[in-house]
């Protein structure tokens, strides 16, 4: 974002202060520097010159920011927070280095050959039992990110042929970094329910991690490099769609168009990948999705976490819980400030985990109010900072993916066929 | 009675107060009679401006001929001043749903002890501008400044208006109806003696008021109809029950707290305006 | 004064012994966020700022500044539009950690709350009992409610139930001496301190506790949106309405350039964009007779020359409507950079009129009018869009506004029907009180707060004020 730009984005704010009630930091921490509206002055006190850069505070607050867009979706003159927030980022990046735990997360996210033996050494951890015995003995700093790894272990599903005819036009998966590293099954259950709903399932080679990560540091050029290879992998695909089940990298991919606009060469490509872009539960809403036949005896309360990056920055509220409907055995309950952030928020967890899990906390509360046995989530690192937050409270309460609930309810379905 | 003696309170001071801001400490007594009579009526805006002195009865007169009125109703009769309600706060049957002196009081023009003309509030229906002398004056009984004009917000009097007596309903089912959807004007569980001289005898009885447009009252009567007999009187007997029923003043009870003494003192330093009434030497 | 050798880093450590080191802030670049409420313009540089995590923690803050006579002012959440919140260069007390929702009794019908709990968040939890907080200022989301009895706020829904004064049944307040008092309405007697208490915008003292009123939920409700060609048919159909003795619940007006600043935002309401004005009517109550007030207020709006009048078909899109009225000041800021703010009351049967004379006087000094108002109460909030960086547009906004306020005071009104007075609008007071009733009030606040160190420079202008005039204007004081 250029300094004009960004002074027309702050210039939105008439600081009337409704995104207060929508912030998860300001209502964890009580001070309106941890606010939208505060850091909007922050924002404008760096442009403006009005304190240093390098500024321990005004650092310390913008950092503080989940990135979880919530005010942006409270805004009534329509303040693009996400954005400025980049763009101040970026800005700050070219002062001061970040931290060195997040410089070294996204120098292995940004580089495959490193990514993916430290996710197999994960997997191992995490197969030994050592991360759910971490998330007893360890030091305390290191439970948090143990119970994450911990909960993203899954039990073999019965796996079916999707029985799909393909017509709703050819579909390629982002399996995305940490997914496909930790979570494989859930990429495996989106392509067969796409699958099972006629969707033609064409693979995307060559694609790397969205960037997502990177652009919401600050480090906007690494993000551009991502966005290119991927933009080659998908137009080598021939894909009509490209699908998403992680709600952090869908909300990046459709901003390639954004990333991209300034760059002659890319920024056509850029945009026709964004328009390309669906959620899962986009693409199966218009598609129905093929209901089940309920279990009257045997319903599962299910709540519904509305991810920020599905709420607020794709703006994508009603089809997941078309999903969740189409599944027989789901009996939806109503979750409390289900489009607060949970404090994921990427590589937040590593770097604030103080303040994440201050904001997890009455996600938490909310959770158990709604008697839900499972609450659906749509992004990876909710359904990895929430999964841990109930391990660690040894609740029995399990984090899913919508999808993962209704392609085990097509395998049941399968079985009794 | 206060609000008998309401054409002239016990205010006592000289005439002087009106126009030079200097109390003469004398023993006095102060009427108002000159202060009675409408200043000012918009009917569409649903507001009037009147003197002090004039009474209830021909509040009710003028506002009536408009199909309005001032709800206040309060215990007393009718011949008792707008002013002495006010400054007296006295409510009635009606204050629950309807509004206290409080609620239905736009402005006040007083003279304050210092003999100050002070006009708080406004003649609009909402207004938050600088501190509420008005409410301040509402209640004060005389001993912070004598009201010389008020401004009133009014109402369309209700399409549809009933009294009922209501005999033989069980307590708890009374209650329920008086907090339920069909909210009566007004609902008063009678003693036999009132409900004697209403002519009306059935221990255990109420008198209610339902107010609305003809099918909310409608409903409302269908509700009571099933909780007890009903019999409907005319709207006169609220004038009979607010005489009979009137409570003691609280004047009597009144609780000097420091902060209260220093706005008397701030308000009436020399003490001249009604001294004694509200017991001040002995708190 | 005696507070200007107290170097602010020793007082910030008392303070923070009180509240815990990271609720007092010193540092200039994080009290920035501090220096302005909603309203839009103003930047005031607070000495510092503390946050009080409890009552007791607030009444030991307040009594620490009593020692060293130190000039304070409270902040709920800054939602304020009269710059009541500014701290020129006091310490500015936040309550916003103070939202214990202590009690709510759903027999009495009441809530006990401490100051920062936020206004919709009562609603909420009173949900539970079918019970709601009817007061409901646009800011509601965000507002807290010491912030809403501070200012006396209104909104919407409070034509047929009231202002925040009608709702508030008792206040605990620590005096800026740091004495604890109880104010109530005087039923039992004594004088109606808790009545001058709200709306006395922070200068009388902060209250620790509060008991307000609930209101049962009404049995039905129906939303009606009628679009009209003229403003001054709309203003007409809602004098008319008002004069036949309707009392909707709420009774809102929207004019063209609202109506598409909304239209254009997340919470666009499906308001027709061709309309000159629209009104946003809606009654309430049991649902018997409910019908029949609707085809009135319906027939009304037609008469007065409405091309439409369409009804919310469900909750949801009722809520539609109301989020769109509710957010429309926010959404001005896709007009300009900055907005002048107004609040103007006037009599209802002047509405037509009044707003003839506003657009004319937007005209002549060639700004832009924007009117969403309260139309049941004829308060008026005309909003100027403008960019106060374009000396010349400052000038005629200004102007403007003051010609405006002249006008709707000559036509027997007041300057703020729910804002407050604050810092914006203390040039009007002396226009629309006499020197005697400015005194007066200058009587009471001194009686609550004889140092005048609470909210210093607000409200009444320092030199209507005959005992102070003479005496050195505090720190952070007003304009003398």
């Amino acid at each position: 974002m250029n300094t004009e730009e960004m002074r027309s984005g702050l210039d939105a704010c008439v600081h009337c202060g409704f995104c207060l009630p929508a912030c998860p930091t300001y209502l964890a921490l009580d001070d309106e520097n941890d606010s939208p509206r505060g850091r909007l002055v922050l924002m404008r006190a760096l442009l403006d010159g009005q304190v240093a850069p390098d500024d321990p505070d005004v650092a310390k607050h913008l950092d503080q920011c989940l990135g979880c867009r919530g005010c942006e979706t409270a805004c009534p003159s329509g303040v693009p927070y996400g954005r400025l927030l980049e763009g101040t980022r970026e800005r700050q990046r070219a002062q001061a280095p970040l931290p060195f735990v997040a410089r070294l997360v996204l120098a292995v996210f940004a580089r495959e050959w490193l990514l993916r033996p430290a996710l197999a050494v994960a997997r191992i951890a995490r197969g030994l039992g050592l991360a759910r015995l971490a998330t007893r003995v360890a030091p305390h700093a290191l439970r948090m990110p143990a119970a994450m790894l911990a909960t993203t272990a899954r039990k073999a599903v019965a796996e079916y042929s999707p029985r799909g005819d393909g017509s709703r036009g050819r579909t390629a998966l982002l399996t995305g970094c940490v997914m496909e590293g930790l979570l494989p099954a859930l990429n495996r259950a989106s392509e067969r329910v796409l699958a099972e709903n006629d969707f033609q399932i064409v693979e995307a080679k060559g694609q790397v991690c969205c960037g997502a990560l990177h652009a919401h540091a600050g480090d906007t050029g690494t993000a551009r490099d991502l966005a290119r290879r991927n933009i080659a992998a998908f137009e080598a695909s021939g894909a009509e769609f490209v699908a998403m089940n992680s709600a952090g990298c869908g909300a990046m991919c459709r901003e390639y168009g954004q990333l991209l606009a300034q760059d002659p060469a890319w920024a056509a490509r850029a945009a026709a990948f964004s328009a390309k872009v669906r959620d899962v539960s986009e693409l199966l809403a218009v598609a129905g999705p093929k209901p089940t036949t309920p279990d009257a005896t045997h319903p599962t309360l299910v709540a519904w976490d509305a991810p920020c990056h599905l709420q607020h920055a794709q703006r994508v509220v009603d089809p997941p819980l078309q999903l969740l409907r189409a599944i027989g055995d789901v009996r939806l309950v109503p979750l409390v400030d289900s489009a607060q952030c949970c404090g994921s928020a990427g590589i937040y967890g590593l770097v604030q985990p103080e303040v994440a899990s201050r904001v997890l906390a009455p996600k938490l509360a909310r959770i158990h109010e709604s008697g839900a046995r499972v609450v659906a989530t749509a992004n990876p690192g909710c359904l990895m900072q929430i999964g841990s937050g109930l391990l660690l409270e040894g609740s029995t309460v399990q984090a899913r993916h919508p999808v993962e609930l209704l392609d085990a309810a097509y395998a049941r379905a399968r079985q009794t066929d | 009675m206060v609000r008998d003696a309401s054409g002239g309170l016990r205010i006592r001071g000289a005439g002087t107060w009106m126009h030079v801001g200097a109390p003469v400490i004398a023993s006095q007594e102060l009427h108002l009679d000159a202060f009675a009579g409408v200043r000012r009526y918009t009917p569409g805006d649903l507001t009037i401006s009147v003197g002090a002195a004039t009474t209830l009865a021909e509040l009710d007169v003028t506002t009536r001929a408009q199909g309005q009125w001032c709800p206040l109703l309060p215990w007393g009769d009718d011949r008792g001043t707008i002013g002495a309600t006010l400054a007296t706060a006295t409510t009635g049957p009606f204050a629950e749903a309807l509004g206290r002196p409080r609620d239905l009081v736009l402005g006040v023009e007083c003279v304050d002890g210092r003999g100050r003309i002070v006009r708080a509030g406004g003649r609009v229906v909402k207004n938050v501008a600088g501190f509420d002398l008005t409410r301040l004056m509402i209640g004060s009984w005389g001993t912070l400044g004598v009201i010389t004009e008020v401004h009133l917000r009014l109402r369309a009097r209700p399409s549809a208006d009933v009294t009922l007596m209501v005999e033989g309903a069980a307590s708890e089912a009374m209650r329920r109806f008086v907090h339920g959807a069909l909210p009566p004007l007004a609902a008063l569980p009678l003693g036999e003696g009132i409900a004697r001289t209403l002519g009306h005898a059935g221990p255990g009885s109420w008198l209610l008021r339902l107010g609305g447009n003809a099918e909310q009252v409608a409903a409302a009567r269908a509700a009571l109809a099933r909780l007890g007999a009903c019999l409907e009187l005319a709207p006169e007997s609220w004038d009979i029950v607010r005489r009979e029923l009137a409570p003691e003043p609280r004047a009597a009870s009144w609780p000097w707290t420091p902060l209260m003494q220093r706005v008397r003192a701030a308000f009436d330093p020399r003490g001249v305006l009604n001294p004694g009434l509200l017991a001040e030497r002995a708190a | 004064m005696a507070d200007a050798a107290l170097p602010v880093e020793s007082l910030a450590a008392e303070l923070g012994a009180i509240v815990g080191a990271r609720h007092v802030l010193t540092r200039p670049s994080t009290l920035l966020a501090y220096e302005s409420d909603a309203l839009p313009g103003y930047h005031k540089r607070p000495r510092l700022a503390v946050f009080p995590g409890s009552q007791d923690e607030l009444v030991a803050v307040v009594r620490r500044l009593a020692k060293d006579g130190l000039p304070f002012v409270a902040r709920g959440a800054g939602t304020g539009l009269s710059g009541g919140a500014l701290a020129d260069d006091a310490v500015l007390i936040g309550v916003q950690r103070l939202r214990r929702i202590i009690a709510i009794d759903a027999e009495a019908r009441t809530a006990t709350v401490e100051p920062g709990v936020v206004n919709a968040t009562l609603t909420r939890a009173a949900a539970a009992f079918g019970l709601h907080y009817a007061p409901d200022p646009s800011s509601q989301a965000a507002c807290t409610l010491g912030g809403n009895v501070a200012e006396n706020a209104g909104g919407p829904h409070c034509l047929k139930y009231g202002v925040t004064l009608n709702h508030v049944l008792r206040a605990h307040v620590v005096l800026p001496d740091g004495e604890l008092v109880t104010l109530d309405r005087g039923d039992q007697g004594g004088y109606d301190l808790l009545g001058a208490f709200v709306g006395s915008e922070g200068c009388f003292g902060i209250a620790t506790e509060l008991t307000l009123k609930l209101t049962p939920n009404p049995e039905a409700v129906l939303t009606m949106l009628a679009d009209f060609t003229s403003v001054a048919a709309a203003a007409e159909a809602t004098s008319r309405m008002i004069a036949a003795g309707i009392v909707p619940a709420a009774l809102e007006l929207m004019d063209q350039a609202t109506i598409r600043a909304v239209e254009e935002s997340i919470y666009a309401a499906g308001y027709p964009i061709d309309a000159a004005a629209v009104l946003l009517v809606e009654v309430d109550g049991p649902r018997a007779g409910l019908e029949a007030d609707a085809n009135a207020v319906s027939e009304i709006c037609r008469a007065a020359g409405a091309r439409e009048v369409k009804r919310a078909s469900d909750a949801a899109a009722r809520e539609k409507l109301w989020q769109g009225r509710k957010k429309a000041f926010g959404a001005m800021g896709r007009v300009a950079p900055h907005l002048v703010v107004q609040d103007a009351v006037v009599p209802r049967t002047q509405l037509a009129a009044l707003l003839n004379d506003i657009a004319s006087i937007g005209e002549r000094h060639g700004v832009r009018v924007c009117n969403v108002f309260h139309a049941g109460d004829g308060n008026l909030h005309p909003n100027i869009p403008y960019d106060a960086n374009d000396a010349d547009e400052s000038a005629r906004v200004h102007a403007a506004m003051q010609q405006i306020m002249t006008r709707c005071i000559d036509a027997g009104g007041t300057i703020t029907g729910e804002h407050g007075v604050g810092l914006d609008k203390l040039p009007y007071m002396e226009r629309l009180f006499t020197a005697d009733t400015l005194d007066a009030m200058c009587t009471l606040r001194e009686t609550f707060d004889p140092a005048r160190r609470a909210n210093p420079g607000k409200v009444v202008p320092l030199h209507s004020c005959r005992e102070w005039n003479g005496l050195p204007a505090l720190r952070g004081g007003a304009s003398s």
